[in-house]
C-alpha cells in the first residue's frame, strides 16, 4: 500500500512518515502544493493524506487535481480547522474521510486502511490475523472458520486491533474510535475494560488465540507473541 | 459581548426627562425673574410718571387760579369740589407744597381715594390767600394692578411662544442628535459595520460624531483583533499538538519502556487532548459569536435530538444509567444544523458527566422546550455562573467548563431562553425553544 502524505509541517510530516512507515505501508512525502502537484503526476498512489492549509496553494484544488489524474486514488483531508463546511467541501469535491488535527497516527491508520479497503479491495477484503478472519463489509468474523457473533462495537474493536496490530493503542484512543468525541476520559478505562474483556471472551471460547496483550499503564497490543 | 453601561441605565430611568424640556424649564425660571424684575422697574417709573403728571396738573390749576385772582374774580367763585381757597389776615411769604397720600372722599365712587394735594401761600392784589387743589391720584394698589395684568398677558404669550417655538425648533435642531440617538441604538460591536453617523453642521454635534465614531472605531478594531486573535491562538496550536502527540504515539511504541513510563507517556497525551479540546471549544465559541452560523434554514429539531439522544444511549448504558426520552415529532427550528446538533449534545453529555451511581436522565422536548434532567450531586458554583466560562460545579472531574457556556451562547444567538435548576438531588436544564 503506497501513501503520499501532503503536509507543510515538517515534524507532523516526519511524524506521520515514521508512524505509518514502521508499517506494511511504503510512504513519500511533499510539503507544499508544488511538490504535491509534481508527484501526483509522475507516480501512482493508493492513498494520498491532503493538508488542505498548504503555503502555496489551497488544498482542495490539489484534492480536484488528484481526482483527475488518478481516480481510484482514495484520499483523506486532515486539516486544523473543524468548520463543517470545509468538511463537506472536501468530501463533496471526492474526499474519502477527514481528520481534524489533532489526531491519532493509530486512528489515521486505521482510516487510511480502511479507504484502501473500500477503493483498492472493491470491499471484498477479509482481514486476516492468525486464526482470525473478518469479513468488514458484512460484520462476519470466524475463528478457525467458525463463525462467531459480535456486537457491532466488538466488532469494531475487533477491526480497529487488526488494522493496528503490534501497535500499542491506548484506552483513550480505543474509546474515541469507538464512540467519538462525547466519550469522557475516566469512563473510557471501563468502557474499553468490558468491550475487550468480552471480545476476548467469545475469540478464546470458539478456539482462538488470546491475541489482545493488556500493557500495564497504558492499553492493549493485538499480536501473535 | 458587549452589555450597556450599567449606570447609564439607572440615570436614564430616575431622571427621564428630555433634554429640551429641561431647558424650556429653566427659561421659564429665568423667565418668571426677569419679568419680576421687569414688574417692579415699570411699577416705579410709572409711579413717578404718574406723580409728575399729577404736580404738573396742580401747578397749572394754581397758575390758573392766580391768574383769576389777579384778574379780580372773586375768590368764591373760583371754589370747586377740588379748589378749596381761605383768604389770609396778612401778607405771607409765598411757598408752595404737594402732599400726596391725603384721603378724601370722592365725590362720585362715594369712597375714601388717594388723592395728591397742593398747598399753596399766595399774595395776589395786597391780598393774601391759601389755595388748596387736590387731584385724583392713581392708587399704588391700581398700578400695581395694572402692571401685573400687563406682565402676566406678556409672560403668557411668551410661555406659549417659547413652547412652540421650542417645540418647532427643538425638532429641527435636535434632528441630527436624535438620528445619531437612533444609530448607536442600532449599532452592534459584532456586526463589524461602522456606526452610521448622520450629518450635521453644528459643532458641538460634529465635535460629538466625530468622537463617537472614532470610539466606535476603536471598539470595533479592538474586538476584532481579540477575535482573530482567540480564533487563530485556538487554531494554530492545533499543529504543535497534533505533532506532540504524534511523538508521544511513535514513544509508546518503543518496547522498552517500563510502565512507570508509560504512565507518564498516557498522562502527557491526556493533557494534550485536553488543550486540543479547549482550542476546539474557544474557537467554535468565537465562531458563534463571529455569526458564522446564522442561518434561514428551518430544520428537524426533532429528527436531531433523536439522533443525539440514541447516540447517547450506548454511553448511558455503559455508565449504568437510565436514559428515558420523549420527543415530540416535527418540532422545527431555524437554527444551524450543526449548532443544533452541539446543544443538544452538550446538554446530554453534562447530564451523564454529572450524575451519581445508578441514576438516570431524563430528556423532553415538546413545542415549546428542550429539557434535559438528571440526578447528580448538588453543584457547587453559584447557580447565575454555572453558564460562564470555566465554571464547573465539580473541579474534580476531567472536564472543560465550557459546555454550558457554549450552550448558553447558542441559545443567545438563536433568541431562546436557557433556565438551570437543581432540586432535591436533580439537575434540570430548560431550553426554551421560542
Amino acid at each position: 500500500m503506497k501513501i503520499l502524505i501532503v503536509e507543510d509541517e515538517k515534524e507532523l510530516r516526519s511524524n506521520i512518515h515514521a508512524y505509518l512507515g514502521n508499517g506494511e505501508m511504503v510512504c513519500e512525502t511533499a510539503s507544499n502544493f508544488r511538490e504535491a502537484s509534481m508527484k501526483v503526476i509522475s507516480f501512482v498512489y493508493d492513498v494520498v493524506v491532503l493538508d488542505i492549509m498548504l503555503p502555496d496553494g489551497n488544498g482542495l484544488n490539489l484534492l480536484g487535481m488528484i481526482k483527475e489524474e488518478q481516480p481510484d486514488t482514495g484520499i483523506l483531508i486532515i486539516s486544523a480547522k473543524n468548520a463543517l463546511d470545509d468538511r463537506l467541501e472536501g468530501l463533496n469535491l471526492g474526499a474519502d474521510d477527514y481528520l481534524t488535527k489533532p489526531f491519532h497516527l493509530s486512528e489515521l491508520n486505521a482510516r487510511l486502511k480502511a479507504i484502501y479497503r473500500r477503493r483498492k479491495l472493491q470491499g471484498k477484503s477479509l482481514l486476516e490475523f492468525g486464526d482470525i478472519k473478518v469479513n468488514v463489509d458484512n460484520h462476519e468474523v470466524f475463528v478457525n472458520d467458525q463463525p462467531i457473533v459480535l456486537t457491532l462495537k466488538e466488532h469494531e474493536l475487533l477491526v480497529f486491533f487488526i488494522t493496528n496490530k503490534n501497535r500499542v493503542l491506548n484506552k483513550q484512543v480505543i474509546a474515541e474510535h469507538l464512540w467519538g468525541d462525547n466519550v469522557d476520559y475516566l469512563d473510557s478505562f471501563d468502557f474499553v475494560y468490558q468491550h475487550i474483556k468480552n471480545l476476548r471472551k467469545k475469540i478464546v471460547a470458539a478456539g482462538g488465540q488470546n491475541y489482545v496483550q493488556t500493557i500495564y499503564g497504558l492499553g492493549y497490543k493485538f499480536s501473535k507473541q | 459581548m458587549f452589555r450597556p453601561f450599567m449606570g447609564w441605565a439607572i440615570n436614564s430611568a430616575s431622571n427621564n426627562m428630555r433634554l429640551i424640556s429641561k431647558a424650556l424649564l429653566w427659561y421659564l425660571v429665568l423667565a418668571t425673574f426677569v419679568f419680576g424684575i421687569g414688574g417692579i422697574i415699570t411699577f416705579l417709573l410709572l409711579k413717578d410718571a404718574l406723580e409728575q403728571e399729577t404736580d404738573y396738573e396742580l401747578n397749572r390749576h394754581l397758575r390758573q387760579i392766580v391768574q383769576s385772582l389777579e384778574a379780580e374774580h372773586p375768590w368764591q367763585a373760583l371754589e370747586r369740589n377740588t379748589i378749596k381757597i381761605f383768604p389770609l389776615e396778612e401778607a405771607v411769604a409765598e411757598e408752595s407744597r404737594v402732599y400726596g397720600d391725603t384721603l378724601v372722599m370722592h365725590p362720585r365712587t362715594e369712597r375714601f381715594e388717594n388723592f395728591r394735594k397742593l398747598i399753596a401761600l399766595r399774595n395776589v392784589n395786597e391780598m393774601a390767600y391759601r389755595i388748596e387743589i387736590i387731584d385724583i391720584y392713581f392708587e399704588q394698589d391700581d398700578i400695581i394692578d395694572v402692571v401685573a395684568q400687563i406682565l402676566w398677558r406678556l409672560f403668557l404669550v411668551f410661555s406659549i411662544v417659547l413652547l412652540l417655538g421650542s417645540f418647532f425648533i427643538s425638532r429641527r435642531i435636535f434632528k441630527p442628535f436624535k438620528e445619531l440617538l437612533i444609530a448607536i441604538d442600532n449599532w452592534n460591536l459584532k456586526s463589524n459595520s461602522p456606526l452610521k453617523i448622520p450629518n450635521t453642521n453644528t459643532k458641538e454635534l460634529q465635535r460629538l460624531n466625530e468622537f463617537l465614531w472614532r470610539m466606535t472605531n476603536k471598539a470595533r478594531h479592538d474586538y476584532q483583533t481579540l477575535k482573530e486573535f482567540t480564533e487563530n491562538a485556538s487554531h494554530e496550536m492545533q499543529t504543535p499538538l497534533a505533532i506532540a502527540q504524534g511523538k508521544l504515539e511513535i514513544l509508546q511504541e518503543d518496547a522498552s519502556l517500563k510502565e512507570d513510563q508509560l504512565k507518564l507517556i498516557q498522562s502527557a497525551q491526556y493533557s494534550l487532548r485536553k488543550l486540543s479540546k479547549l482550542g476546539q471549544s474557544l474557537s467554535l465559541l468565537t465562531k458563534i459569536d463571529n455569526q458564522e452560523f446564522a442561518t434561514t434554514e428551518n430544520i428537524d429539531f426533532s429528527g436531531i435530538v433523536s439522533r443525539v439522544s440514541s447516540q447517547f444511549e450506548e454511553l448511558a448504558e455503559m455508565k449504568g444509567l437510565k436514559i428515558d426520552t420523549q420527543i415530540a415529532p416535527d418540532v422545527d427550528l431555524q437554527m444551524d444544523p450543526m449548532l443544533a446538533d452541539i446543544l443538544v449534545t452538550n446538554l446530554l453529555k453534562n447530564a451523564l458527566q454529572h450524575n451519581i451511581p445508578n441514576g438516570w436522565i431524563q430528556l423532553n422536548l415538546d413545542d415549546e422546550n428542550l429539557s434535559v434532567k438528571n440526578t447528580g450531586a448538588p453543584p457547587q458554583t453559584p447557580i447565575p455562573e454555572l453558564f460562564e466560562r470555566f465554571k464547573k460545579s465539580n473541579s474534580s472531574n476531567g472536564t472543560l467548563g465550557l459546555g454550558l457556556a457554549i450552550v448558553k451562547k447558542i441559545v443567545d444567538v438563536n433568541q431562546m431562553g436557557v433556565n438551570y435548576e437543581f432540586e432535591e438531588g436533580v439537575h434540570e436544564v430548560k431550553v426554551m425553544l421560542k
